[in-house]
């Protein structure tokens, strides 16, 4: 371990004094403050009423620029940069500070995730300009102002150069979240998922909070390159922290697990398709949801610093793919389905992490930003076309229908990309990560190689099953609930027109094109995997890039913290070939499955769950699966309810024991004793006047005749102890 | 000179807001109030100890000098900072009462301005007579106010606000005269009751001593703040309250506790601070935790509200006994914080009651769709209160908990009897505080449209916020973006207090952790007291 | 020049002043009228200042005669205060009788 963060000084780690240019870059400032710029602007439509698509307009041109900018920043990217804007927090104190400025990190991990993140908003704005047009003048400023604000936070959290302005991202993008989740906030349902996707995040927040209290106090420092530059340092040794290193990444995981949807937090993503479908394809789907694999593979050196940080992730990860995999097979609700896609694919991406390939990972967040993207988007067409529906028993046929077609095979492009067709993007990027599963050698990492072959092979069958469902077969459809006054029996799908076919080809188009970052040659020697393990090579994650780890003697390090890294193999072949053929099978055997079962013989499918049903032996598998492992009511359960009865219990010791008893039980006390002198007041003067009469009598007297007072009561006691003394004599003598 | 007049203006409004017509009281009194807050601000520019320990303005007059009680007044960094936020408060909640209060209006005025004065006493009293004065001052505009325009239940909830309070701070004079008196027996006779001269003579006392004057100082500023056991008579005085005295109440009587510890204990009694830190904690986080929980089950908003301050003010507790820069600079950004968005938060809670008569959360419900310009604000004013970092909330929140979670025996500079374990566990309050407001939120802002019936009631308000009410919340709403992301103005302004006040504490921990078994005895104590 | 004052002429004044007291003290309990209960407790007070300027005067400390004209000062502002409840009171109820006031009680 110690010697595997040596070899991160062995690398040419960039000298921290060469770092700060801030005059040549600062207008990639602007990268962030365009966002913002649209929101005040939103905010001004907003204050004017302002009832036409202008919003829309301005959203997409600053987003646009935001992306232009992101190009132009990539293209001259040489080195890392660190561009301070302005001091936020500084605090100095005698003996120590707290620096976090709002400033900009500049590498190509940074540069990677801009480039989708920023090209991805813009092009789902111009998509969103149509979508939401039936709320022109209503709620179309509110959305375009969420937007922004999504995308100003999601630029901090990718640009930020320090932790804590990763904080500010990733808690404004929660909140972005809670406002796009909660747009219909006149739907009970919506304001609800809206409010359970902030809270459930705000859990892993107060990991990331602690996490930075954790690293701070224990690298002096929020920053990541002096966090690298103390990691680096001689000073380190195996002492070094104390538990404080090994807490820190079960911190930043509970974090990453909550911001991306992971066992134990996933559960307010599903819900989060409440929010209209731009934003799921943008917030939960491409961008905000791979925070957390981003937060990891920027912080991937305080992850070896534990041995057991990374297999925690990878297990993690692999379970929650198979789960969801799992809950999405029995989903009927399309964008449901797409949901737990999502959490499934993130969870590759977390057993990507840890497996110690954040190339994989992070190439697969990649191609998933596109092809799932698409697939949203797709769905949100249909959703916007045929009144809300989204029942895939209800839908058929689609691409035989006018004006459909489009919408159809873009989506059948995403659902090849998703379930691994082979020479799609997501062939590539899904193999790389279950390659190195079988690669690398930790805990159990073998089954857990096997598990997510398996949970491939759910996914190309959950896929396509919505593809054969909804797209081919006969042509039949329900319209949904959002009638808007139409009557049901004239309804008429309404084909999505100019804005959301071209969003729709450009991202079909981007998600095919992903495949080629996979063999764009790059200039590091020894570094297999493209484009992407370039960009990502270039950041702290370069241990997790294959060539580096690999090469040079490394094996030894690593026997210490139970990676044996070299080459492990699978059925004795190296794992990179061979998972090329058997991801491909896998593939073609789930798709196999949802052809025969979802279009040339639909009745078998029912005929399945009937059977599966019948028998007592069986019937929890489709009950469970349906009702998604019952993990939400479990949580309602062990968590929420017990705590709102607390909250009860409290709430009456509050205002009957505190407050009640004790409070004004005490306040009583002076009423008791009142009740004692309650009735010389009788409201008769002159027995006022003869009581204190009598008391200055008693007084006076008192005074006068104090000593022989003081005299009597001395003899009293003399008395008693006499007494005493007689009674102890009185004893002695018995 | 210029801190008598910012006291005395509003006493001389006061005046004649109750000589005048009672229909110009209130521009009257929007009047001086905006006066004063210019004043405070112009003083502010020319405040020349930002960032040093010094007193600023400071000014002598003599009272009763056989006793050596005087008048003297003056402010350091924090106390200033206090000072423009009591100044900021007042005109806001002049203005908002403009429409709801209807009834004996002069004397409802007047009672404001006065408890301005009152106010402003407790955070300029060089002397702690004045202070004490100033500090029960506060008591009797607000037991009018309560007791006059507030709700059905406000006979009981004045008498109760009054007579806990008054009886929690009967103990802290008496800390006070002891103190003094020690002082007295030292000096040959000789009295003074100036903070600095008590101060320092207080801070060499025996441990035992220390500890009991510690008890009965915090005795009244507990109740004050309110600390976990003693905080009952707060969400009564709260709900009962009209929205001006709730926003004076949880903007600015609140913090004359915490106030009252950093100016009073931290400085007199260090011993006793360090041996009870780890005791007055945990009542801090039972307090967070356990008004949070009762927050999630309230039915009326204001009520809510109340309970959230209770538990808010335990993270400024936290960060009060963190005994190190950051934490006590973010208690005091706390106080500030909580000041604004609270008192936003009372605000607009008041303007809903003014319009439906109504806070119960079950009968009221989807307001965005009717108020789509108050609920921005709600929902502005929650996130800052749950702390959205870009707010001031966050920056607050945050420093109290890093303060806590580095205040552990090892830090190098600055050691603590707190730690980790203690930040770790108020966290979970930030996961509460999501919660309950974000319910609340859910519940009024959002939904379906909800309206009590509301026949018979005329108002004469617009459906949604008129103007005037917009330019109540304005200024918050910019304080809390600016405060969000220009922390470091207030931070650096009052390192120099802060410091001075924290700079005997390393060595006194120090001490404290070398002689582990003493610390065990101490704790033993705790248990008792 | 201070004649010199017999014993026996200050008996003579402090037998006027217990005369006074009791008149009042009696005045006091038997009558039922407000302003004659209180003109009774003025003439106690009386007594009480000629006892004190006559011991004062008897021991040639001034004391006595500070004390009288405090007394005095005192009794002023308490009789206007007292008349003015007495006004009061008489127009809430229509009578001066002190049995008729009796809401203080418990």
């Amino acid at each position: 371990m110690l010697s595997l963060l040596s070899s991160l000084t062995a690398m040419p780690a960039v000298p921290t004094s060469e770092v700060l240019h801030p005059a040549n870059l600062s207008w990639a400032g602007f990268i962030l403050w365009m966002p913002l710029v649209s929101l005040v602007l939103c905010g001004l439509c907003a204050a004017c009423k302002v009832k036409s698509k202008a919003p829309a307009t301005i959203t997409v041109i600053c987003l646009g620029t935001s992306f232009l900018l992101t190009l132009v920043l990539w293209n001259g990217y040489t080195q890392p940069e660190t561009i301070l804007l302005f001091d936020w927090l500084q605090i100095h104190w005698d003996g120590g500070s707290f620096v976090a400025n709002f400033a900009l990190y500049v590498d190509s991990l940074t540069l990677l995730w801009m480039l989708f993140v920023t090209g991805l908003g813009t092009l789902i704005a111009v998509y969103a300009s149509e979508y939401m047009e039936h709320d022109v003048g209503k709620g179309y400023t509110r959305f375009f102002a969420g937007v922004s604000v999504f995308l100003f936070a999601m630029t901090c959290l990718v640009m930020g150069d320090n932790l804590l302005m990763l904080y500010l991202g990733w808690e404004g993008v929660g909140f972005a979240s809670y406002w796009l989740i909660g747009y219909f906030y006149q739907k009970p349902s919506a304001v609800a998922a809206a409010k359970k996707a902030f809270i459930v995040n705000r859990i892993g927040d107060v990991g990331l909070a602690l996490a930075i209290y954790l690293i701070w106090s224990t690298f002096g420092t929020v920053q990541y390159d002096e966090i690298t530059t103390v990691l680096q340092s001689e000073a380190y040794d195996a002492s070094f922290g104390g538990w404080t290193v090994h807490a820190i990444p079960y911190l930043l995981m509970l974090a990453a697990f909550g911001k991306s949807a992971q066992l134990p937090l996933y559960v307010w993503l599903p819900d989060a398709m409440e929010g209209p479908t731009p934003v799921s394809a943008l917030i939960h789907a491409a961008t905000m949801v791979t925070a957390g694999v981003y937060l990891i593979i920027r912080t991937y050196p305080l992850f070896m610093l534990d041995d057991y940080a990374l297999p925690t992730v990878a297990w993690v990860g692999g379970l929650t793919a198979l789960l969801a995999a799992t809950i999405a097979m029995a989903q009927y609700d399309i964008k449901r389905i797409m949901a737990y896609s999502t959490i499934s694919q993130l969870g590759y991406m977390f057993l990507g992490l840890g497996v110690v390939t954040s190339y994989g990972a992070a190439y697969h967040v990649f191609t998933h930003a596109f092809f799932k993207a698409v697939l949203f988007l797709t769905c949100g067409a249909i959703m916007h076309g045929f009144a809300g529906q989204l029942d895939l028993r209800r839908l058929s046929g689609l691409r035989k229908m006018k004006g459909w077609k489009i919408v159809s095979y873009t989506m059948l492009v995403g659902c090849l990309c998703l379930a691994g067709f082979p020479f799609t993007s997501g062939y590539f990027s899904k193999d790389a990560i279950l390659a190195e599963a079988f690669v690398t050698q930790g805990p159990g990492f073998e089954v857990l190689g096997w598990l997510a072959i398996f949970t491939a092979g759910l996914t190309a069958y959950y896929t396509f099953r919505v593809w054969f469902r909804v797209c081919a077969g006969p042509v039949h459809f329900e319209p949904g609930d959002e009638l808007h006054g139409e009557d049901t029996s004239s309804f008429h799908p309404h084909a999505p027109r100019f804005a959301i076919n071209f969003v729709l080809i450009v991202i079909a188009l981007g998600a095919l094109l992903a495949a080629l970052p996979y063999f764009v040659p790059n200039e590091t020697e020894n570094l297999h995997g493209g484009w992407v393990a370039e960009m990502v090579h270039d950041s702290p994650a370069r241990d997790g890039v294959p060539g580096v780890i690999v090469d040079g003697g490394q094996a030894e390090a690593h026997g210490t913290i139970n990676y044996e890294i070299g080459h492990g193999d699978i059925l004795g072949i190296d794992p990179h070939k061979a998972m090329y053929y058997i991801s491909a099978i896998v593939g073609f055997i789930g798709i196999g499955f949802a052809l025969f079962f979802h279009l040339y013989c639909r009745s078998a499918a029912d005929k399945l769950r009937g059977k599966l049903l019948a028998s007592r032996a069986t019937r929890w598998l489709p009950t469970a699966m349906e009702h998604k492992w019952y993990v939400d009511e479990i949580y309602i359960a062990t968590i929420r309810s017990p705590l709102w009865i607390l909250g009860k219990i409290f709430s009456l010791f509050d205002r009957y024991f505190i407050d009640g008893a004790l409070v004004n039980g005490i306040a009583g006390l002076p009423r008791v004793l009142a009740r004692w002198f309650a009735p010389l007041h009788n409201g008769a003067i002159q027995s006022y006047a003869i009581s204190m009469i009598g008391g200055a009598v008693l007084i006076t007297l008192l005074m006068l005749f104090m000593p022989e007072i003081v005299e009597f009561l001395q003899s009293l006691s003399e008395q008693n102890a006499s007494t005493e003394q007689v009674v102890a004599t009185l004893g002695g003598g018995k | 000179m210029s801190l008598w007049l910012l006291l005395l203006l509003p006493l001389v409004g006061a005046v004649c807001v109750f000589l005048a017509n009672a229909s110009i009281a209130k521009w009257i009194s929007l009047g001086v109030s905006t006066l004063v807050f210019v004043l405070s601000v112009l003083m502010a520019v020319q405040y020349g100890e930002w960032g040093s320990a010094g007193t600023g303005f400071a000014s002598h007059v003599a009272w009763l000098s056989q006793l050596g009680i005087t008048l003297d007044l003056g402010v350091d960094s924090v106390a200033m900072l206090l000072v423009l936020l009591t100044t900021l408060l007042t005109p806001l909640c002049v203005w908002g009462s403009f429409t709801a209060i209807t009834s004996r209006r002069k004397e409802y005025y007047a009672w404001l301005l006065i408890l301005e004065t009152a106010m402003l006493g407790v955070f300029s009293a060089q002397d702690l007579i004045l202070f004490y004065v100033s500090f029960e001052l506060t008591l009797v505009p607000m037991f009018f106010l309560i007791a006059i325009y507030g709700g059905k239940n406000r006979a009981h909830a004045s008498v109760k606000f009054f007579i806990y309070t008054f009886t929690g701070s009967l103990f802290t004079l008496a800390g006070f005269v002891y103190v003094a008196w020690q002082f007295q027996l030292s000096q040959h006779g000789v009295w003074s009751f100036a903070i600095h001269d008590l101060s320092q003579f207080a801070s060499a006392m025996t441990a035992s001593e220390q500890g009991w004057v510690l008890l009965a100082l915090l005795a009244g500023f507990a109740v004050k703040i309110p600390v976990f056991p003693v905080h009952t008579w707060l969400p009564l005085a709260h709900t009962e309250a009209p929205t001006a005295g709730s926003v004076i109440l949880a903007g600015v009587l609140l913090k004359l506790g915490t106030f009252g510890v950093y100016r009073f204990v931290l400085p007199m009694v260090p011993e006793a601070v360090v041996a009870y830190a780890p005791a007055i904690a945990i009542l801090a986080i039972i307090g967070i935790l356990y008004a949070a929980l009762i927050c999630w089950v309230q039915d009326d908003v204001k009520k809510l509200v109340a309970y959230s301050s209770v538990s808010h003010l335990g993270f400024c507790v936290l960060g009060l006994i963190a005994l190190n820069p950051i934490g006590l600079e973010g208690a005091v950004l706390y106080m500030i914080n909580h000041g604004l968005s609270t008192g936003a938060l009372f605000f607009l809670i008041g303007m809903m009651y003014e319009r439906y008569h109504t806070r119960d959360m079950n009968s009221i419900g989807g307001l965005a769709k009717k108020m789509p310009v108050w609920s921005f604000f709600m929902v502005f004013f929650v996130l800052a209160s749950v702390g959205l970092p870009g707010l001031n909330g966050f920056v607050s929140e945050f420093m109290c908990l890093l303060g806590t979670f580095i205040a552990s025996g090892s830090a190098p500079t600055w050691p603590g009897v707190l730690g980790p374990e203690y930040a770790a566990i108020a966290a979970i309050g930030m996961v509460l505080a999501a919660m309950y407001l974000l319910i609340m939120v859910g519940k009024v802002v959002f939904g379906k449209l909800k309206e009590p019936d509301i026949e018979g009631q005329h108002t004469n308000l617009p459906h949604d916020v008129s103007p005037r009410e917009i330019g109540i919340l304005v200024p918050l709403a910019a304080l809390c973006i600016w405060i969000g992301v220009q922390p470091t103005v207030l931070t650096d302004a009052m390192r120099g207090s802060v410091e001075d006040v924290l700079a005997p504490y390393p060595l006194i921990v120090q001490e404290q952790l070398d002689k582990p078994e003493t610390v065990i005895i101490i704790e033993k104590e705790d248990t008792h007291g | 020049m201070m004649t010199t004052f017999a014993p026996s002429a200050l008996s003579g004044y402090l037998i006027v002043s217990g005369l006074l007291l009791a008149i009042g003290f009696i005045g006091f309990f038997v009558r039922r009228n407000l302003i004659v209960m209180f003109l009774c407790t003025e003439l106690m007070f009386q007594g009480a200042a000629i006892a004190f300027v006559a011991v004062g005067r008897y021991y040639f400390d001034y004391s006595g005669q500070v004390m009288v004209i405090f007394i005095l000062t005192v009794a002023a502002a308490e009789a206007a205060l007292a008349l003015a409840l007495v006004v009061l009171l008489h127009r809430q109820n229509n009578t001066l009788d002190a049995d008729a006031f009796g809401e203080l009680q418990e």
